[in-house]
């Protein structure tokens, strides 16, 4: 990507990462990503916004050549990871005389991460400004969206925040602002899905101090920008929530289909008593589908064979993905089967102590389901519909 | 005596144990604990804690 200009003299010099399909080695991207960073330039100074990922680091450095940046007097770190981060070795030697300007936390891990030297710091702790010659840039720190040291810098004369990655989404597109909400949505929630919702406590003061800040433009480190902040605002409001919604989320696999059947009947007996049923078959699970769905969800079940006396890998994965993200899902059942005997029960809810559910009788079936499981997988559906009632979501 | 635990880490306070490397003595309620106090583990606030 070009340099694109957001206004006089500021620009976006980020790169967009159409290929990308792999996060963490763990996240699907199915619709690419971008690293986002920012330009500034006043007559007294030029200020960079974070950097983007060490590989298309050339990138960066090619628009900031573009725009004819001789000289660079700070570069200000919104967030440590190193694909916003990792650019910041090859950008302090491009220009020796910048001064890195971040939370103290950030600097430490910075030092960590990437080895730069003690002394190439501009300290700003939290409310503290920086002068940049006409603007002013106000620093926030807010730990944990989603590492401890991520800040929002606040440009306050032009009424733009820059948030890291807290709001973003991973979604590579031309659209430097959004232009089609629907699109956005699913990435964004998906992106609080799978890195922001274990933290999802916390936000609530971060929006409140947004909605005092008043900002007419948020940019994200991924994701094209936000011009009507209440669109990214409001979604999130609706996400941290402890409202939970009229949604089962079944996590299952089978082997020889002795587990698929019993997985189905429930599945028709849920659909039977109006509720909503989301399905992930792990054998080959999209993790970041499976954490959109534990956004709303009221109920998980998982299901799966006893396989060498626990739960099939698949499924144990799923459970301590499920765990770490730590949705509000308040119900959970276990479904399964078994050739000779097992601790499926025990280790599952083992590996799901964080998710602090209500759990329901588990249907756990010797061999292939009869008359009587099947009753059973009956009686877990209406145990399920209950607790939707009584929660008032169904 | 309530336990209070990190939302954000998941560190619990024990009011039995304190957090006597930051010199909350055992036996302090996380009441009485200082407002500038932080979670050992993490370092976030105190006010990110609640009721485990």
């Amino acid at each position: 990507m070009n340099p694109r200009k957001i206004r006089d003299n500021i620009w976006a010099v980020g790169t967009i990462d159409w290929d990308r399909r792999l996060f963490d080695e763990l996240i699907p991207l199915p619709e690419g990503t971008s690293y986002n960073a920012y330009l500034l330039k006043t007559a007294e100074k030029t200020v960079l916004i974070d950097t983007v990922d060490p590989p298309v680091q050339d990138q960066l450095l090619h628009n900031l050549e573009l725009l004819e940046v001789e000289q660079l007097d700070y570069l200000v770190s919104n967030h440590a990871e190193q694909d916003h981060s990792g650019g910041i070795p090859a950008v302090l030697e491009r220009y020796p005389e910048a001064r890195v300007v971040t939370n103290p936390k950030c600097r430490e891990m910075l030092i960590d991460h990437l080895h730069i030297a003690e002394d190439r710091f501009e300290v700003r702790d939290n409310g503290e400004s920086l002068d940049i010659g006409g603007w002013t840039l106000q620093f926030h720190t807010a730990p944990f969206v989603h590492w401890p040291e991520t800040q929002f810098t606040w440009l306050v004369e032009e009424k733009i925040l820059f948030t890291g990655d807290f709001l973003g989404s991973h979604l590579a597109t031309s659209d430097l602002y959004i232009e089609n909400e629907a699109e956005v949505y699913v990435g964004a929630k998906r992106y609080y899905a799978e890195i922001m919702m274990p933290f999802r406590k916390m936000f609530g003061k971060y929006l409140d101090l947004i909605d005092d800040l008043g900002p007419e433009l948020i940019a994200s480190t991924h994701g094209p920008l936000y011009r009507h902040p209440a669109f990214i605002l409001d979604a999130y409001r609706d996400w941290i929530s402890d409202e939970v919604k009229n949604e089962a989320v079944i996590a299952y696999l089978s082997m020889h289909d002795s587990t698929a059947e019993m997985v189905h009947h429930l599945i028709n007996a849920l659909i039977d008593r109006d509720i909503r049923v989301k399905v992930h078959n792990l054998t080959d699970v999209d993790v970041g589908e499976l954490a959109i769905d534990l956004v709303d969800a009221a109920t998980l079940v998982l299901a799966s064979p006893t396989v060498l006396v626990g739960p099939h890998p698949s499924a144990a994965y799923a459970a301590l993905i499920a765990n770490a993200l730590k949705p509000k899902t308040r119900f959970g059942a276990i479904v399964g089967s078994y050739g000779w005997g097992g601790k499926m029960v025990e280790q599952l809810t083992a590996l799901t102590g964080n998710l602090k559910l209500e759990w329901l009788d588990p249907v756990m079936v010797k061999g292939k389901a009869r008359a009587e499981d099947f009753a059973s997988l009956e009686a877990l559906a209406e145990a399920v519909a209950a607790r939707h009632r009584e929660a008032g979501i169904l | 005596m309530q336990r209070y635990v990190c939302l954000a880490c998941d560190y619990v306070y024990d009011p039995n144990e304190g957090d006597p490397d930051s010199g909350i003595e055992p036996g302090t309620p996380f009441e009485d604990i200082p407002d500038d106090w932080v979670c050992p583990v993490c370092g976030v606030s105190k006010d990110m804690f609640e009721p485990e």
